[in-house]
């Protein structure tokens, strides 16, 4: 008996709203007003969204051109094993009807690559790549190794398999005078991947770093992958801060895309001289020199020209899945409304019999 | 008895190699008996131990590893983790790992603190020191170090170190009090009764000298049965045999009272003590929710191997062409161009599972159980189920059921001490006819009340007088009850008018309420000393009865006798019992007026009670004696036995008269089950009572209203016509009218519908379940069911425990399993507690035995209405949405996974990062749903209590059903495809960014789980009802957390991962404007649909539920409800006067007519129908 006015006691300290779930709360139905209202500022907002968004894919422009086909011959001449490192260009000319003004993307894209396949992804060695360790090719497999027992530099089914097409746009002024028009090749990576994922070795002698001459031991020295036409180091010998692995095509290229069709940058217009507001219209020709095999696993591939705006590329998408969003959302919300009205004159009539 | 020993010697030669005998002998202090004794085989017995814990130190690890993994889903998840580890899978083995290793840690500790405190308390109790005598001296022990067959020395206040048989005590009659409150909750004082030829042996020395062997059977669990026998050998006489019984037997557990010590020989030891065989015996019960829950995982499963066998063939078959199978540029290694092909197809496939295992969520266990555990005490917590006057709350002994409590279809109900409140109060005796009040008596006067009954004369004859006297006498006699008197004063101390001191305590409330009742009519019982019974009668005399026998109360008999000799040498029998066990045993008496009284008494509600007597002659007595010790020593059908000896004994009484108890209704009890009934749910009352009493305690608490029609089951009907018949005339009158009525039987309290009662008997009943000869036993019962079903209220009256259970059982396995709940609080419905499907206790007088053996025990019978109308449809509504939900959020979370095999050549390239497939479940989306399924109220609890017929929107496991599964399926595949396509077509042939950079295909996958978490937890902010600020914090809170812990991981480059994929993506993803605007868009697809559904659904086929939500409702109907709120509080407030203001009994006024009739009234007319 004396312990009971503590019990009770200690029952009331304790007590409290969320023992008794009766917490301080607001509540959340759906009412159809507050539905309707939602609705309604979601179907406007989604349409107008929708309209902006049409309107500046709209004012992008792009160009694609397909050069399997153009450029069978070489594909042909590839197939043949004895012709393996024979050079073959191909010429493509194209009529740009309209000028493209702004900055001007240059892209290639691969139909049918798998960039993305399980083992392929993985087939790469970021311990390499970031100039730490150049033997480092444990995750490499089946590029790990050369015949030799050197350490292929880089290593991996990602680096030996890199699109070494080369792609250079001319201007065709008239039938005698043609410009090259002048492409950059920086800025096309992510910055963190130029600078903090991808580093060479030292910035010295880049062709000594990876033949191994610092080291006199035979094993420091380096293999090419097998794919490839010439060496990392060779990449592009006149800048050297886009040379090794600092090469924006192989940064780029080392990013896996996710789908087996995709596009990847490859050069930025450089606005200068005749460029400077974009490319005007004209006669152009893309001359490929065609390295990169697509015709052995039944793919494609494409060289595209684009301009951007604020929202990326000229696809409709976004924009139209908005519209027809806010589209839905209004015929839903004028279903509701129908249906709340008859309702209530229904209970209206109900009430007044 | 020969033959017993023949049987026990040839079990015993028989059973030679065996260990296991069916008896057991013990040498009390290890005495050899005189070599003329037979020989017996040593047994073993164990030591003293009690080990209550599972594990030892060494032991801990391997055991509780294989207690866990012997669960299903612990299993999966292992051979997952396994598989992971051993093949070459996308999916690093951490990702399910490190969930599973978190759960097992997690329930480990829990077990192993569980273990370690068990360990301490056996620690505690196996060391604690014991008196025990070894060669005629006190020796302290260990408990533990205690055997068989040793002699324990225990004091007052000590519990008993095991089972022990009482030889002696310093008390000269040889008795002595003991309470088991810790063994089933009685916290009345119980005797036990020495050896009668050991009881001499006082001191240490005296025991040590004793010699005797024991016989008895070998342990089992029921605490109330024993059965053994005792061979006491002196030096001079012949060897003596005592019967003994649980009378002798001191359990452990249990403790000394009012006795300064005994003496006792130990018998069962440790785990073989009737306690320790008491610990392990629930069984495990599981709610309908885990059951669904079961369902939709297999069908998940099925769905996951599928989604597995349907990759790995498409992956062949894409793989068939060459340029495909080994691209120039995706060259396999040589070792695996070797390995067989079935092998390959068998790992891929594997492989697959693994990668699309996260559809079965290892943390959805974690959850529900959490859940549960921690929603559990919102009940404990809960102060309207909180009783102030015992100081008691409601305990939560499985938090496996919570969600059951929503799901209750039938209850079945005990009547004494759950509807009623077992508070006893004697209220009238009826002798030969005349009718006596306790109330109309002032000093001992006994004035006879005229109104009740035509009397046969108005003052009573000298004949007459003297059977009163006799009445008074037998009550007083014929009774278990003991006097709890104080120690310090000694001796007849008591006066006529303060014998009100002195308390009576019985295990049963009838009892004291007799002898409490007996002495305002002016006989007190004073005690039971030396086997003499002291009585003081009118004249303020004692008057002594030599107490011989007593036949005790068993509830088949339903009666119990004593045999007394007067002071004069005259020997009596007295027997007390129900109506119907002593009626038919009677040959003289006014039986017809008597029977009429009991009968208008049980019709008001009252317990009556039959007094018979018989006088005996001393060789009627001494054939009695002999017959009751034949039986009292038989080892085997002791039981049998003694009642066919006790059938023997109890006849050709003589009628005295009748006793009438009143057994209040508790409160709130017809508004309780009035409420229960609007919910839907099914109440039957099973109680041991006689018909006429329990229909009008029905009647009382609204369980029959005026209208009920009753339909009758009974005994007396089956007598008349043949069961067959009764039943099918009972079904056609039922049908006949279910049949014109509408399908709203659910809302079925309309007042021109027709509703009926049904009243069966427990003969009627056993009659039904018996099986028939001709094999159509399923027949009756089908019947039975059908007329019960379309009955609004079953009554099963003079049911036996066992019964009481069968019923739960056959309504719990008809066609359509409902739902069961039995609620009592007695040890009679331990059996139905433990049968239905929930079990609740109503921790009552009748000792705690119903509590303990419970789910979930209440204070009051009135809590039940809080307990399955607020906190049954809270727990169902938030276990069912945390089990749909998590299936739909993992079905999101993974059918994009699925859709991108098709895009990867099948090569098992994951979507998402490897730290968002293990956080997903354990932290981004895992805590608005657990703190959802903890808090919320979908009404408020005010307006489930006033509109009871909202328990019925989540009947039949409504939120559950395969419709509603397939819905939260379809929209979570609904939802997948919106993230994968949309984030498909944002990023398919375009440039995303406006600096022309690509993004690669984490990216990709980046955006659509960023796109899925904010889905995922707003469809969940949608559901949710009941904002607190906790759910604010945590739903706001887990995106927040999501968005910072992406930004962290993807801003670091982490030393200890090898890879760098993550590297930046999720901020670059961030500056790229289609992104944000693929986020926003796709969020509000995946959720307008569902929003949508929602609102058309409310308007169209709005459930009530719903109805109570709109803002209408709420605005008109508080102060309806609160308007009849406080028109109850007025009342009962003006009731609770009228009571107080009551002169107290003892000056007299009719309290007997202002209580009954008024409470009385209607019901009478009904059951005058009745009867």
């Amino acid at each position: 008996m004396e312990e009971r006015p503590q019990h009770c006691l200690s029952r009331l300290l304790d007590n409290s709203a969320l023992k008794q779930q009766e917490l301080p709360i607001h509540r959340l139905y759906f009412t159809a007003r507050r539905v309707l209202f939602v609705f309604f500022a979601t179907g406007i907002f989604c349409l107008c969204m929708g309209i902006i968004l049409i309107l500046s894919a709209r004012s992008t422009q792009e160009i694609e051109i397909n050069y399997t086909r153009i450029c069978a011959n070489c594909a042909k001449l590839q197939e043949n094993a004895s012709n393996f490192d024979k050079e073959c260009t191909c010429s493509i000319p194209f009529y740009l009807s309209g000028k493209m003004m702004g900055n001007v993307y240059m892209y290639y894209k691969l139909y049918g690559f798998y960039q993305n396949l399980y083992l392929y992804i993985r087939s790469r060695s970021n311990r390499q790549l970031v100039g730490k360790d150049v033997k480092a090719v444990e995750d490499c497999a089946p590029f790990k190794m050369s015949d030799n027992k050197t350490p292929i530099v880089p290593c991996g089914a990602i680096a030996n398999s890199m699109f070494n097409d080369t792609i250079i746009l001319s201007h065709n002024i008239n039938s005698s005078v043609q410009i090259k028009v002048p492409m950059l090749k920086s800025r096309l990576t992510w910055w963190t991947d130029k600078y903090v994922k991808f580093q060479n070795l030292s910035s010295k002698n880049l062709a000594d770093e990876f033949r191994g001459k610092i080291h006199t031991v035979a094993q420091y020295t380096t293999t090419k992958p097998p794919n490839w036409p010439k060496p990392i180091y060779d990449l592009d010998k006149k800048d050297p801060r886009n040379n090794g692995f600092l090469n924006d095509d192989f940064i780029v290229w080392m990013r896996a895309a996710a789908f087996p069709t995709f596009k990847k940058l490859y050069g930025r217009l450089n606005r200068t001289h005749h460029f400077i507001e974009g490319l005007p219209a004209g006669n152009y020709s893309f001359n490929i020199t065609y390295n990169f095999p697509v015709t052995r696993f039944h793919g494609e591939k494409s060289v595209v020209l684009s301009t951007l705006t604020w929202c990326g590329g000229n696809s409709l998408f976004l924009g139209l899945a908005y519209t027809v969003t806010g589209a839905m959302t209004w015929l839903a919300s004028f279903a509701m409304m129908a249906i709340h009205i008859m309702l209530k004159n229904k209970k209206m009539s109900f009430f007044h019999q | 008895m020969d033959c017993s020993l023949v049987r026990t010697l040839v079990h015993r030669y028989c059973a030679g190699e065996e260990n296991w005998v069916d008896s057991r002998t013990i040498y009390v202090g290890h005495r050899e008996p005189p070599p003329g004794a037979e020989a017996y085989i040593p047994q073993r017995y164990p030591d003293n131990r009690i080990v209550s814990s599972k594990y030892t130190f060494w032991n801990f690890i391997p055991k509780n590893l294989f207690e866990q993994f012997r669960r299903v889903a612990n299993f999966y998840f292992l051979i997952i983790f396994l598989v992971q580890l051993i093949i070459d899978t996308p999916t690093s083995p951490v990702t399910s790992g490190l969930p599973l290793f978190f759960v097992i840690t997690v329930t480990a500790i829990k077990q192993g603190y569980e273990d370690w405190l068990r360990h301490k308390a056996d620690n505690a109790m196996n060391q604690c020191p014991v008196h025990f005598i070894q060669h005629g001296k006190l020796v302290r022990k260990q408990s533990r170090k205690l055997r068989v067959g040793d002699i324990v020395m225990v004091k007052e206040d000590e519990t008993f170190p095991c089972d022990l048989i009482f030889l002696s005590s310093n008390r000269g009659d040889g008795t002595c009090h003991v309470t088991t409150a810790s063994l089933d909750g009685e916290s009345s004082h119980k005797t036990h009764y020495a050896v009668q030829d050991t009881k001499g042996f006082h001191t240490e020395e005296d025991i040590g000298r004793l010699h005797a062997t024991i016989e008895c059977e070998q342990p089992q669990p029921d605490l109330y049965k024993f059965v053994g026998r005792i061979n006491v050998y002196s030096d001079l006489n012949d060897p003596v045999v005592r019967p003994l019984g649980s009378e002798n037997l001191l359990l452990r557990g249990a403790t000394l009272k009012n006795t300064e010590k005994i003496f006792g020989v130990a018998i069962y030891t440790g785990m073989e003590t009737k306690m320790a065989l008491n610990y392990q015996s629930k069984s495990q019960k599981r709610s309908a929710v885990e059951k669904s829950m079961n369902a939709f995982l297999i069908v998940y499963l099925c769905i996951l191997i599928s989604k597995a066998l349907i990759n790995t063939v498409l992956k062949y078959v894409w793989q068939s062409e060459p340029f495909r199978d080994e691209p120039w540029y995706n060259q396999k290694t040589e070792s695996e161009r070797q390995r067989n092909l079935f092998l390959k197809a068998f790992t891929d496939f594997l492989a697959f599972m693994v990668l699309f295992n996260y559809i079965i969520p290892v943390s959805m266990y974690v959850t529900v159980e959490m859940q549960k555990f921690l929603g559990s005490y919102f009940i404990t917590w809960d102060e309207d189920m909180f009783d102030e006057e015992t100081g008691e709350g409601p305990l939560v002994n499985t938090s496996d059921l919570n969600e059951e409590l929503g799901q209750v279809e039938y209850i079945f109900t005990d009547k004494t001490g759950t509807l009623t409140e077992n508070n006893m109060e004697f209220k009238e005796c009826c002798i030969e006819g005349h009718v006596y009040v306790p109330h109309v008596i002032c000093n001992g006067q006994v004035l006879p009340e005229s109104s009740g009954i035509d009397m046969i004369d108005s003052s009573p004859s000298v004949n007459g007088r003297e059977r009163e006297e006799l009445f008074f006498r037998a009550l007083c006699l014929c009774h278990t009850v003991q006097v709890k008197d104080d120690d310090s004063v000694d001796g007849p101390r008591k006066s006529p008018d303060g014998g009100k001191s002195c308390v009576y305590i019985s295990s049963s409330p009838d009892e004291v309420a007799l002898v409490e009742g007996v002495q305002r009519l002016g006989f007190t019982y004073l005690r039971l000393k030396d086997n003499y019974m002291e009585i003081l009668n009118r004249e303020n005399h004692i008057e002594r009865f030599e107490l011989l026998e007593i036949l005790s109360f068993d509830s088949v008999r339903r009666r119990m006798s004593v045999i007394v000799k007067s002071a004069t040498g005259e020997i009596y029998l007295f027997c007390k019992g129900a109506d119907s066990s002593i009626f038919p045993r009677v040959i003289e008496g006014k039986v017809d007026q008597i029977r009429a009284r009991v009968e208008r008494n049980a019709v008001e509600g009252l317990r009556t009670l039959c007094v018979a007597y018989k006088r005996l002659i001393q060789e009627e007595y001494e054939g009695i004696c002999k017959l009751l010790q034949a039986a009292k020593v038989a080892l085997q059908d002791r039981e049998k036995k003694l009642a066919e000896a006790y059938e023997q004994i109890e006849k050709d009484l003589t009628l005295l008269g009748a006793t009438a108890v009143e057994d209040r209704l508790q409160e709130k009890a017809a508004d309780t089950i009035e409420a229960l009934q609007k919910a839907g749910i099914k109440v039957w009352v099973l109680t041991g009572d006689k018909m006429e009493t329990a229909a009008a305690t029905c009647y009382a608490c609204k369980l029959f209203r005026r209208n009920t029609q009753l339909l009758e089951l009974t005994t007396k009907r089956i007598e008349e016509q043949s069961l067959h018949d009764v039943l099918f005339e009972l079904s056609k009158t039922v049908l006949r009218h279910s049949g014109t009525l509408t399908r709203d039987n659910l809302s079925g309290l309309s007042a021109d519908m027709q509703d009926y009662g049904l009243i069966i008997d427990g003969a009627a009943l056993s009659l039904i379940m018996k099986p028939r000869e001709d094999g159509s036993s399923g027949n009756y019962r089908e019947l039975f069911l059908e007329i019960c079903r379309s009955c609004s209220a079953v009554l099963c009256c003079r049911m036996a425990p066992l019964q009481k259970a069968q019923i739960v059982k056959l309504i719990k396995f008809s066609k359509e399993h409902p739902i069961t709940l039995a609620i009592g609080d007695g040890a009679n419905d331990v059996s139905m507690i433990l049968e239905a499907h929930v079990g609740i206790g109503v921790i009552g007088k009748e000792g705690r035995q119903a509590a303990r053996n419970s789910d979930y025990a209440i204070p009051k019978f009135k809590h039940l209405k809080k307990m399955l109308l607020v906190h049954g449809h809270f727990y169902y509504i938030r276990i069912s949405e945390l089990v749909q939900y998590f299936f739909y959020k993992n079905v999101c979370f993974i059918f994009p996974q699925f859709l991108y095999q098709f895009f990867c050549g099948f090569s098992q390239q994951t979507l998402y990062d490897t730290a968002y497939l293990t956080l997903y479940n354990i932290s981004f989306t895992s805590l608005p749903i657990l703190l959802y399924s903890l808090m919320e109220q979908h009404v408020g609890i005010d307006v489930l209590k006033r509109d009871p017929t909202l328990y019925r929107d989540v009947a039949k496991n409504a939120l559950l059903r395969w419709r509603v599964f397939i819905y939260w399926t379809l929209l979570g595949l609904f939802d997948a495809l919106v993230f994968f396509f949309g984030a498909y077509f944002v990023f398919e042939n375009t440039t995303v960014t406006s600096n022309g950079q690509i993004f690669g295909n984490w990216t990709f996958g980046t955006l659509v789980f960023t796109v899925m978490v904010f889905t995922v937890t707003l469809k969940l902010a949608l559901d949710t009802h009941y904002w607190t600020w906790i759910n604010h914090f945590v739903i706001w809170g887990s995106l927040l957390f999501y968005v910072v812990f992406s930004l962290l991981w993807g801003g670091v480059i982490w030393p200890f991962l090898n890879y760098q994929r993550m590297y930046y993506v999720f901020i670059q993803m961030l500056s790229s404007g289609p992104a944000w605007l693929a986020i926003v868009l796709l969020v509000t697809v995946s959720l307008l649909p569902d929003v949508l559904k929602k609102v058309l659904c409310r308007q169209l086929w709005p459930t009530a539920t719903e109805r109570v939500q709109s803002p209408g409702y709420q605005s008109t109907c508080p102060s309806a409800a609160w308007y009849s709120s406080h028109s109850q509080q007025v009342t009962l407030t003006a009731w609770k006067e009228k009571v107080s203001t009551e002169p107290p009994p003892t000056l007299g006024g009719s309290r007997h007519h202002c209580s009954s009739i008024p409470s009385h009234s209607c019901p009478r007319s009904r059951v005058g129908m009745l009867v």
